[in-house]
C-alpha cells in the first residue's frame, strides 16, 4: 500500500512510519510531499492536516494511529508517551526520554532525506520496543 | 505525476531546511538588509464555550508566539513553528472558529525588529524570573535547593523553546541556576 505525509519528517511521522511498517502493512511504499495538493489519489495521508490519520483533540498522529487501528498494546502506548511529548511538548506525559528522542531525530533529519530517516529509524523504533517491553514486563528499568 | 489545480497556479512556499531558525540573528550575522519570512495565523475563535478558547490561547503562549494584533500571531518561519501553527490552526477550526496559516515577510525591516524586540522583552523578564528564583533558593535547606534546582531547570527549557531572540537575560538566568547547582555539588562533597 501507498502512504503519504508531509517531507522533512520529524519524530511523529518517524514513528508512524515504522508502525505502518511493523504492524500494519510490512510492505509499506512512503511518499513525501510538499503540499496536500500533490497527494497521490490511491495513497494514505497521515499527519497532515485536514486528513483522519493525523493530530486529534490533542493526540499526536502516533496516538491516533493506535486508536483508529486499535492497537492496545501497552508497549505502544508507552511509545506514544516520548513521541507525544518530543513531538507536542506539552507535558502531558512524563517523558524523560523524549528530549533525547527529539534532539536525535531533529540532528539527522537535517544531514539525511525522508527515505533515508524512515530507514535508520526503523531500527532505534524496533530497539526502544524491545526495551519497554522489556521494562515493563520487569517492572524496572532492564539492564 | 502529482497533480497540480494548474501549470500556472503559484508554487505553495517551500520549507525552509529544518535548521532555517531564527532568520532574525542570521541577518545579523549576514548584515543582511533583508527581512527573514515568518509564520502567521490570523484565526478567531467563538467566544463561548470559553474552555477550547482558553486552551487555544495557551497552547500559543507555550509556542512564544508574538501578537501583531487581536487574531494575528506570528513566529519566525522555521519547519516546526509553521507545524505548530498549522496544528493550531486545526484546533481553531475544530472548535468552530476561522483560520488561515500565512507565511509572511514584513515590508521594512524595522517592522521586523519591533516584533522580534517585543517577543524578547517578553522571555527576558521570564528569565528574570528564573534567575531571581534561583539566587533566593541558595538560602534553602539542600533538599529543598535540589528539587528547585530541577523544577528551574525544566523551567528554563521551557523558556528557551519559546526564545527565538535570546536576550542578554538568558545568560544571566543560566548562570544562577548554574551556581545553584554549583551549591549542591559543595554540600554534597561536605
Amino acid at each position: 500500500m501507498k502512504w503519504a505525509t508531509r517531507r522533512h519528517c520529524h519524530i511523529d511521522r518517524a514513528a508512524c512510519a515504522w508502525l505502518i511498517r511493523r504492524f500494519l502493512d510490512q510492505e509499506a511504499e512512503f511518499v513525501f510531499v510538499d503540499d496536500p495538493e500533490e497527494l497521490p489519489p490511491d495513497a494514505t495521508p497521515f499527519d497532515m492536516r485536514g486528513v483522519e490519520l493525523s493530530h486529534h483533540g490533542g493526540d499526536c498522529s502516533f496516538e491516533t494511529f493506535l486508536r483508529r487501528y486499535e492497537l492496545d498494546d501497552p508497549v505502544l502506548w508507552d511509545i506514544a508517551r516520548i513521541v507525544h511529548e518530543a513531538d507536542v511538548d506539552d507535558e502531558r506525559y512524563d517523558a524523560p526520554e523524549a528530549l533525547g528522542f527529539d534532539v536525535a531525530l531533529r540532528g539527522l533529519s537535517m544531514v539525511v532525506d525522508d527515505d533515508r530517516l524512515v530507514a535508520l529509524t526503523g531500527p532505534l523504533f524496533d530497539g526502544l520496543y524491545e526495551l519497554r517491553k522489556r521494562a515493563l514486563m520487569l517492572g524496572r528499568e532492564p539492564a | 505525476m502529482p497533480h497540480r489545480l494548474s501549470e500556472s497556479a503559484a508554487q505553495p512556499p517551500r520549507l525552509p531546511y529544518a535548521f532555517d531558525v531564527q532568520p532574525w540573528l542570521q541577518h545579523e550575522a549576514g548584515r543582511s538588509s533583508r527581512p527573514g519570512r515568518w509564520v502567521m495565523l490570523a484565526y478567531r475563535v467563538p467566544r463561548k464555550p470559553s474552555t477550547p478558547r482558553i486552551a487555544i490561547w495557551r497552547r500559543l503562549k507555550r509556542l512564544g508566539v508574538a501578537k501583531v494584533l487581536d487574531g494575528l500571531v506570528a513566529l519566525p518561519l522555521d519547519s516546526r513553528t509553521r507545524e505548530s501553527l498549522e496544528w493550531v490552526a486545526d484546533d481553531v477550526l475544530a472548535a468552530g472558529g476561522e483560520a488561515t496559516v500565512w507565511i509572511a515577510e514584513a515590508a521594512a525591516l524595522s517592522q521586523e525588529r519591533a516584533l522580534a524586540t517585543r517577543m524578547a522583552e517578553a522571555v527576558a523578564s521570564e528569565y528574570d524570573a528564573v534567575a531571581e528564583e534561583a539566587q533566593a533558593a541558595a538560602e534553602l535547606e539542600p533538599w529543598l535547593r535540589r528539587r528547585t534546582l530541577a523544577r528551574l531547570r525544566r523551567e528554563l527549557h521551557r523558556i528557551r523553546r519559546r526564545d527565538f531572540f535570546p536576550p542578554a537575560e538568558r545568560e544571566r538566568a543560566e548562570a544562577a541556576v548554574a551556581q545553584l547547582a554549583v551549591t549542591l555539588a559543595g554540600a554534597v562533597r561536605r
